[in-house]
């Protein structure tokens, strides 16, 4: 397992036993949590041990730090305590904070062990050369339906062009395959879908061979195979020294020269393997149909209009014929993008909502200092700063989880989720801010209801709630008036402190 | 007398049961009840609060230099009361078959 992602774990299984320790009472917590993680650490020890990768055992450290919310709550309930608050949950900036980090330690390591994001992550960082086409006959519905014939590749490899200045041609074919078990040890026969291809396809599409070793290629007669990604994973245990083992396809042989990059292909055919060979053999082997890619010089990419760009070519018996130049480069945009604009779609959103003010502040008698104010600040670009990765992540798991729900659906899924969540977060966050005693950062809580409103005249009705420090009370109005239009903070003097002895804490 | 009635009298749950045979045959802190059960955390931990609280059960602290010598964290280590043994006596009479699920001498004899 990478570091990384036993780190994430560790991160994850922390989040959630402090998360649970909030529940517990106070007077108890020390010890509870003491005991917690005490238990923990062999539980680790147990499913984990030292240098073993094992999502099994991380598996079960989780189910282990999930049992305890269940034994918080009982001694919760066993000390006659009420049921838990927002407030008394998140309610001073520390605990709020600590929620936030354990809600993005948890998003980000679900994105870590999803498949379908780990995959879309290995294709983020993808650039694929903007002239490169991959050619089709008009006429075809599917784009992964082999469309050329060998002998119109070879005619067009054999003109001078003006407008491509290089082709690679493959075709995919299913073939039992059995490796050199000395190498591998006992695998099983199996079947690849193989693809043989002319052998500057790699070149051309500017891919590197991972894991390739020379000293093992040079001179070597035999053709080279390039491995998929998942076949290497999934056949050779993802060994890095994979290079140089012997296949053998039917009555041919052939030596892994490395492993493509996964899914940055891109190209159509399930391929497992890539067989490169010398054009001429990869062509003459039977007239099967293939695919054929190529790259576009200047002048044929002046000719693109939407990525594609329509070619009308002789054929072997020099009739004419209409075939499609489609670009390889993605028009998906990346998941960042989403985000990024989906951010400004709900922060521009975020007006209709909410109010975006944070309240009235009354004068306050102990004028409230710098180093409190910037705090205050503070805490809000903090919540801001986890919201923003939480939701990141939280759309990643939810858009590109899901592997079985094609291509083109998970950018809908990631910009809607994206939208709704930075809409609504930040509406939480504003609200969130609202409620805060502007002295201590602590939710006001015990909200009572003042005045009727059927006898608001000049004075107003609405809900009033107290900072458990004994600093501030907030009036919001229920119904705002002309001198009474958004809630207000009351900053309470010292001769209020007796009702609030030994919560009260003196703060600068 | 009367309290050692009522305690006999006490009708525990299956698994409260499990973990007071548990805790018996000298499993004694609460992963290692897991194991032996086969109960999940969110059972177990809270069950034996209960069982504390109902003074079946008593806990207390490793001493920390056992924990320093062996380089990891101290554990929290259960133990029947007195009170606990009857009630597992008047349990194992409820659910016969406890005794061979967990089997006591051959857990102490390992």
């Amino acid at each position: 397992m990478m570091p990384s992602v036993e780190w994430a774990h560790r991160l994850l299984h922390f989040g959630l036993l402090r998360s649970a320790s909030l529940m517990v009472p106070g007077a108890v917590r020390a010890e509870w949590w003491r005991e917690w993680r005490g238990e923990l650490w062999h539980v680790r020890q147990t499913c984990t041990p030292t240098g073993a990768a094992s999502w099994q055992g991380e598996r079960e450290v989780t189910s282990f730090c999930l049992g305890a919310f269940q034994d918080a709550l009982c001694i919760r309930r066993a000390g006659g305590q009420p049921k838990l608050s927002l407030a008394e949950l998140i309610g001073t900036p520390s605990q709020c904070m600590l929620i936030l980090l354990s809600m993005l330690a948890a998003c980000y390591t679900v994105a870590l062990l999803l498949p379908g994001v780990r995959a879309e992550r290995s294709l983020w960082p993808r650039k694929v050369n903007p002239n490169l086409v991959m050619i089709e006959n008009v006429g075809t519905s599917n784009d992964s339906t082999p469309t050329i014939l060998p002998t119109q590749f070879n005619a067009w490899e054999g003109r001078k062009q003006k407008y491509f200045d290089g082709f690679a041609f493959y075709r995919v074919r299913q073939e039992a395959v059995e490796l050199d078990l000395v190498s591998v040890g006992s695998l099983p026969r199996s079947t690849w879908g193989v693809a043989h291809a002319s052998s500057n396809l790699f070149t051309l599409l500017g891919l590197p061979v991972r894991f390739a070793d020379s000293e093992v290629t040079a001179g070597n007669r035999e053709q080279q195979i390039i491995l998929s990604e998942k076949v290497w994973k999934r056949d050779f245990g993802a060994d890095p020294h994979v290079a140089g083992i012997q296949v053998h396809l039917g009555q041919r042989t052939a030596r892994i020269a490395g492993v493509a990059p996964d899914g940055s292909l891109g190209l159509p055919g399930k391929v497992d393997a890539w067989l490169l060979g010398p054009d001429a053999e990869v062509r003459a082997e039977n007239p099967e149909r293939g695919y054929v890619v190529a790259h576009l010089t200047a002048v044929g990419a002046a000719e693109m209009w939407t990525q594609c760009v329509n070619i009308t070519a002789n054929g072997p018996d020099e009739s004419e014929e209409d075939f499609l130049g489609v670009s390889l480069e993605e028009w998906r945009p990346a998941p960042m993008v989403i985000y990024l604009f989906a951010l400004l779609l709900a922060l521009l959103a975020l007006p209709a909502i909410t109010t975006v003010s944070l309240g009235e502040y009354s004068l306050n008698p102990q004028k409230t200092s710098w180093s409190r104010k910037l705090y205050r600040w503070s805490f809000l670009s903090a919540k801001i700063a986890l919201l923003l990765p939480i939701v990141y992540f939280v759309s990643l798991d939810l858009a590109y989880g899901f592997t079985t729900i094609g291509r083109e659906r998970p950018v809908y899924i990631q910009l809607i989720c994206t939208f709704a969540m930075c809409l609504f977060g930040m509406r939480w966050v504003l609200k969130d801010q609202r409620q805060r005693c502007p002295v201590c950062v602590r939710l006001v809580t015990h909200p009572a209801q003042v005045g009727q409103a059927s006898r608001t005249f000049l004075d107003w009705n609405g809900t009033e709630m107290m900072c458990m420090g004994g600093h501030t009370l907030l009036h919001v109005p229920a119904l705002p008036t002309s001198w009474f239009s958004t809630q207000r903070w009351l900053y309470l003097d010292t001769s209020w402190q007796f009702l609030f002895a030994g919560s009260t804490r003196h703060i600068p | 007398m009367v309290i050692e009635l009522k305690l006999q009298d006490t009708k525990l749950s299956h698994t409260a049961a499990m973990i007071l045979q548990a805790l018996d045959a000298g499993f004694v802190y609460g992963f290692s009840i897991m194991e032996m059960t086969g109960l999940p955390s969110g059972t177990v931990y809270p069950a034996m609060r209960r069982l504390e609280r109902d003074g079946l059960i008593r806990s207390h602290w490793e001493k920390q230099s056992i924990a320093d010598a062996e380089q990891r964290p101290p554990r929290k280590y259960y133990k029947l009361t007195n009170a606990g043994k009857v009630t597992l006596d008047a349990s194992r009479r409820r659910y016969p078959l406890l005794e061979r699920l967990i089997p006591t001498e051959e857990a102490k004899s390992v």
